[in-house]
């Protein structure tokens, strides 16, 4: 043991044969009786209901209007607003009318004349204008990326615009991620183009009423998952506002993007008559893909709601072999789907097949066998389409192998092809 | 004596309940207090704070089990609140600056008077900082584990550790492990 650690054990010892002074016990008595339990340092369950009931009074009474909006959402009491497009909604007086006015760079004018906002998108109606007329089409000159605000972010996500014939005046619409019902100001951050073609960025607030949101005509959860060959589709939920309807969910399906089929082949049918889609959009999420699906507004009164799973991409194992001896005029078969071998020829390039099938399949796990040998595909070359005289889209390409042997047979593992599944799910509307 | 029960009966305000858990370890509260007041009046009335302090916030003792270690931080934490009050900032900040005067306020009979032997911990004990000491202090003379010393200063065990190890090894190329006059 060191030095250092023996001189601090020895005064360990020294001071383990200190004890305590004989008064002790009447000192700590006396202070302890002098000493009441504080009761000041502990707020009385009163003043803390009073003072919590405050709190909730200042926060509730501020956002009244945001919960009151959020209140009728939730239970779903919601006073339904006939009309089912922008158009029908700006003329009952959906919107808000704001007028803020700024000028761009080259003596524009922008007027933002109003928006229209619920729980699925908000629109923003504006205009350009300029006597010595406006170049292009206006987008370069006014480029908004989004709206920011309490608890706000929302981005841009499409528009349209038409100019006037002298081209002095463009009238658009853009549409933007719903807002926030707590927002009480929002800030659009435009960019526009200098003489110079650099990006400047602005920005232009007004105040916004969520009061006057549109509400929400059904909100629900879904919480519904589809098996489909290769993986899972999961709808969340639904919400629906007079402007559009929107469906959210994730997806995990490992073929998803093998056809350019996406999710166009889900049905929302209310009332028994397919409402049409607007459009769909995907993006990559942990675990999978986030997706949503627009529809147009539902019909008023709503009696039924079904979503149906009508297409989507599916996988069928085939293990097929094709003697292309008797390659002709005539299709192979894989499971009902037609495929013609059109040439079959060695080249310097190697083999060379040339096939056709509907575009609705993708070949998988594909090679040809020669004295019984396998060599698997090496790539695909030369695809194109071709439209039958009866309407039919035939997909016709040519496949290399790496070989010189003519080949017997075509393997074919599978298929990644277009699928009826037909699987409904029931959203219940009360 | 089972102290869980005496917990209990303390934090429904008994107060000789409260009084008998820390008679029954006396000796180390006295300990502790001593070497953080230096002198047994001063340790003394840091007791009779803490034990107030205990008395009054005992109800927001969670775990009955941890007493000790809770009750000890309190006591710490009156002897410090008692220090800056006297702005006495360290032990023997004064006994360092005129190493007598201590020992001759300490009232007679004080075992805790400055004999040269312990003067020579402590004043080696000097060389290093606050934090350092009391962590040495805390482990080496009242026996107390990491987890609880870290408890009690407020800051993380691996914080104790290191403030031990850098103490220790700043002592032994102080003194070195044999050579006394090695300075």
């Amino acid at each position: 043991m060191n030095h250092v650690e023996e001189q601090l054990l020895k005064e360990k010892k020294r001071i383990d044969s200190i004890t305590a002074p004989e008064e002790m016990e009447a000192r700590l008595r006396n202070a302890l009786n002098g000493a009441a339990r504080s009761r000041t340092r502990w707020m009385s369950p009163v003043w803390r209901i009073a003072a919590v009931a405050l709190f909730l009074l200042v926060i509730f009474g501020y956002h009244y209007n945001a919960f009151a909006y959020y209140g009728k959402k939730l239970l779903g009491f919601d006073e339904l607003i006939s009309g089912t497009r922008l158009q029908e909604l700006n003329e009952q007086g959906m919107g808000q009318p704001v007028g803020k006015q700024a000028t761009l760079t080259d003596g524009t004018e922008l007027t933002i004349d109003g928006i229209m906002a619920d729980a699925n998108q908000l629109v923003m109606y504006y205009t350009l204008r300029n006597p010595k007329g406006i170049k292009e089409d206006g987008s370069r000159l006014f480029w908004p990326s989004k709206f920011s605000g309490f608890l706000t972010s929302s981005n841009l996500e499409s528009s349209v615009s038409l100019p006037n014939e002298e081209h002095t005046e463009i009238k658009g619409t853009m549409f933007f991620e719903p807002v926030s019902p707590f927002a009480k100001k929002l800030t659009l951050h435009y960019y526009e183009t200098d003489a110079n073609n650099q990006l400047i960025e602005h920005s232009i607030s007004f105040p916004y009423d969520p009061n006057q949101a549109i509400l929400t005509q059904i909100k629900y959860p879904i919480h519904r998952k589809i098996k489909v060959d290769q993986g899972v589709l999961n709808f969340q939920s639904i919400t629906a506002t007079p402007s559009m309807t929107m469906i959210k969910g994730t997806l995990n399906v490992d073929n998803f993007d093998r056809l350019p089929l996406g999710l166009s082949g889900i049905e929302l049918i209310a009332n028994g008559e397919s409402v049409e889609m607007i459009g769909s959009g995907h993006s990559s999420a942990p675990g999978g893909r986030k997706f949503d699906l627009r529809y147009d507004a539902l019909p008023k009164p709503l009696e039924s709601l079904e979503l149906v799973i009508q297409e989507f991409i599916g996988y069928r194992q085939l293990d097929q072999r094709l003697p292309l001896a008797s390659a002709g005029e005539e299709p192979f078969f894989l499971a009902d789907k037609e495929l013609w071998v059109k040439k079959v020829a060695v080249t310097s390039q190697g083999v060379e097949i040339m096939i056709a099938t509907g575009d609705d399949i993708l070949l998988d796990g594909v090679s040809v066998e020669a004295l019984g040998e396998a060599t698997s595909l090496r790539t695909t070359v030369g695809q194109i389409e071709t439209e039958l005289d009866d309407g039919t889209v035939l997909k016709e390409r040519t496949l290399l192998f790496d070989t010189r042997v003519k080949p017997e047979y075509l393997y074919i593992k599978g298929m990644h092809y277009i699928k009826a599944y037909n699987e409904a799910i029931e959203i219940p509307v009360d | 004596m089972n102290a869980v029960r005496y917990v209990k009966k303390a934090k429904k305000g008994n107060k000789e309940a409260l009084l008998q858990l820390i008679m029954a370890e006396k000796d180390d509260y006295y300990r502790l207090a001593l070497t953080y007041m230096g002198n047994s009046h001063d340790a003394m009335d840091a007791m009779e704070e803490m034990i107030v302090r205990l008395y009054e916030n005992i109800g927001q003792l969670k775990k009955a089990e941890s007493f000790y270690s809770w009750s000890r931080t309190i006591l710490v934490n009156s002897c410090k609140a008692l220090l800056r009050k006297r702005q006495q900032l360290v032990l023997l900040d004064d006994a360092g600056a005129d190493g007598r005067s201590a020992a001759e306020h300490a009232p007679p009979g004080d075992p805790y008077r400055y004999t040269d032997q312990q003067m020579d911990i402590r004043q080696m004990l000097l060389h290093l900082n606050e934090q350092q000491q009391e962590a040495i202090q805390l482990k080496y003379w009242h026996d107390l584990d990491y987890q609880t010393i870290a408890e009690m200063t407020n800051v993380p065990v691996g914080t104790v550790k290191s403030r031990i190890f850098q103490g220790l090894k700043k002592l032994r190329e102080l003194y070195g492990g044999e050579a006394d006059e090695s300075r």
